[in-house]
């Protein structure tokens, strides 16, 4: 009774459909929780470049010497692809117009796109943990169903039904509920908490957006066409 | 994006996944053995039994082990007792066998071989029934009757004994009383024989002198005759030797396995009693079982039916003692420690007379239905809610 009762015992006899079911849910598990693993590490990341660029921008440092100092090939992340990708329509505006109202625009739509990039790889793949914590209770409990259908049918040709001839196959067919809440239950939690880590730092990096739009506004404003060499 | 995902891999992540779920089937295949016990443990109400005897009963019970087993030390003291006797008169029914025996050897020798042969079958008849009673005896267990019957019997032997020595030595004068009427009858022939020979020779003398030749040579072979006939007696004595020798030969063997028998008896007794103890210790452990199975009825019978009161503080202990009748009918339950709270009482023992009776008990021995007819339960709220 305990070895047949056992998990693996009860998922290795439930019928095709269950196993698939299961299976299926197996494979979301894991990939909710690839997802989960990869997200997590890529915001970590992502958040500690943020404060570092924050740092080092509000330390007084040229913007122009900002702009180029950076190391070959390099990909930059965050806010300071906003502000390189800002920086660098400015560069490129500046000598072709004078209305500095162009050039703001200019900035702004430049800003824009860096922005909506961002936001798309912050988040990259939390889409998938959405689904898994949404679908993954209905596909288990599809598999419930099916396997309480499969043990009724079975039953309705037994002469005598005892608690002890049905209870295993509810126990099995129970175990594609458990699974899917398994897989459903992290899914929800982590979604629930990376999309608002990456929310968050989108919000830095609009705010950051917004202010280095002002610095370029005062500088534009302040001298009309103040570029520092 | 795809920069930030060549810069954040996949391969960690994915090992990771991988071993949360391993973890994870681990500790649900690790959890279902300790989560099993738990159910025994689930039973909303414990009824615990105390002890089934209150403790004079203890001493009572005490003292009656103590009874039981100086009553089988004694037995077995007396039966090891009646081994050493009976074994003792055999002996010395032996001896006394040997001496007879050698007594009547030496009459044999002069009495014919027919008697002798006669009276050993019977001696021998008397060993083999002796050898049967002993080991008869032995088994009775019984120390005096043993002893009685065992000295009884080597007397009956040995008056027998002598009876059939004294029997045969009265063939045995008989025999030879006998033998030298023969004996006179034979000299009286030969004198007859000698008488008409000298007759004849007389006759043979007036007759002729040719014929003294002949009478001598006749004479001659009567001589003959006669030292022929010495000889063959000679032998056929020696003969009788022999075969009397061979007979207390086969009679001492004969003796001796019947020593032999009257010892493998006395083992085999020995190892009965043995084996009888072992039993007694098997009955005793299976006594104990059906016993605790007993307790373990009662008390599901008793957990089953106990509807606690509402709001009882859970470190209440009622003890309620319960006494049955020969068929597991309850005769009595009464509080024997009250918990303070009346309504608690009433429902323990009102849960002892819902679950009475208890049949089960009349599939106990008879000693353990005496000993399980009068316990106490012991009755405390468990974890309940």
């Amino acid at each position: 009774m305990n070895d047949s009762m056992s998990i693996p015992h009860l998922i290795m006899n439930a019928s095709l459909v269950v196993q698939l079911v299961m299976l299926l849910l197996l494979a979301a598990s894991i990939a909710s929780w690839v997802v989960i693993f990869q997200r997590s590490f890529a915001l970590r990341r992502a958040r500690k470049a943020q404060k570092a660029f924050d740092e080092r921008f509000w330390s007084g440092v040229d913007l122009n010497e900002l702009y180029r100092d950076v190391p070959e090939n390099y990909e930059a992340q965050g806010s300071e692809h906003v502000f390189r990708a800002g920086f660098r329509e400015f560069n490129r505006l500046m000598p072709k117009t004078r209305s500095s109202e162009a050039v703001l625009d200019g900035v702004q739509r430049s800003q824009r796109v860096a922005l909506s990039r961002e936001e798309d790889s912050l988040n990259a793949n939390l889409t998938l943990l959405a689904t898994v914590a949404s679908a993954s209770p209905y596909i288990g409990l599809f598999g419930t169903v099916w396997g309480i259908m499969g043990s009724f049918q079975s039953l309705s040709m037994a002469q005598q039904a005892t608690l002890s001839t049905v209870a295993p196959w509810i126990a099995e067919a129970l175990v594609a509920t458990a699974m899917g809440l398994f897989a459903a239950i992290p899914a929800v939690i982590f979604y629930n908490r990376l999309s608002s880590i990456a929310s968050r730092l989108l919000g830095e990096y609009e705010d950051f957006a917004e202010e280095f739009h002002s610095i370029l506004h005062r500088n534009l404003q302040g001298r009309g066409g103040n570029q520092a060499a | 994006m795809a920069k930030r995902n060549r810069r954040v891999g996949y391969g960690l992540p994915v090992v990771l996944a991988i071993a949360v779920h391993v973890v994870a089937l681990l500790m649900t295949m690790l959890r279902l053995p300790d989560s099993e016990p738990t159910p025994s443990s689930s039973s909303v109400v414990q009824a615990t039994l105390v002890s089934d005897v209150t403790a004079t009963d203890q001493a009572q019970y005490a003292q009656e082990a103590r009874a039981r087993t100086a009553q089988r030390q004694a037995e077995e003291a007396a039966q090891a007792a009646a081994e050493q006797e009976a074994q003792e008169a055999a002996r010395q029914a032996a001896e006394q066998q040997a001496q007879e025996e050698a007594q009547a050897e030496e009459a044999e020798r002069q009495a014919a071989a027919a008697q002798a042969e006669a009276a050993a079958q019977r001696r021998q008849q008397a060993a083999e029934q002796a050898a049967a009673e002993r080991a008869e005896a032995e088994k009775q267990q019984q120390a005096a009757e043993a002893k009685r019957q065992a000295e009884a019997k080597a007397r009956a032997e040995a008056e027998k004994q002598r009876q059939a020595e004294e029997k045969a030595k009265a063939e045995a004068k008989a025999k030879a009383e006998a033998e030298k009427k023969r004996q006179a009858e034979e000299k009286a022939k030969a004198e007859a024989e000698a008488k008409a020979e000298a007759e004849k020779k007389r006759q043979a003398e007036e007759k002729a002198k040719a014929e003294a030749e002949k009478k001598r040579q006749a004479e001659e072979k009567a001589k003959a005759d006669a030292k022929a006939k010495a000889e063959a007696e000679k032998k056929r004595q020696a003969e009788e030797k022999a075969k009397a020798e061979a007979k207390a030969k086969a009679e001492a063997e004969k003796k001796k396995a019947a020593e032999a028998a009257a010892k493998k008896a006395a083992a085999e007794a020995l190892n009965n009693s043995i084996a009888n103890e072992q039993e007694r210790i098997a009955n005793a452990q299976q006594a104990a079982q059906a016993s605790n199975s007993f307790i373990n009825l009662v008390k599901r019978a008793v957990e089953d039916r106990w509807h606690l009161p509402a709001n009882v503080d859970s470190g209440l202990v009622a003890q309620v003692r319960v006494r049955l009748g020969p068929s597991g009918e309850l005769l009595a339950a009464s509080i024997t420690r009250s918990s303070g709270n009346p309504s608690f009482d009433r429902s323990a023992t009102q849960a002892v007379e819902a679950a009475a009776p208890f049949r089960e008990l009349q599939q106990l021995d008879a000693g353990l239905q005496r000993r399980f007819r009068d316990f106490n339960l012991k009755f405390t709220p468990g974890d309940i809610q």
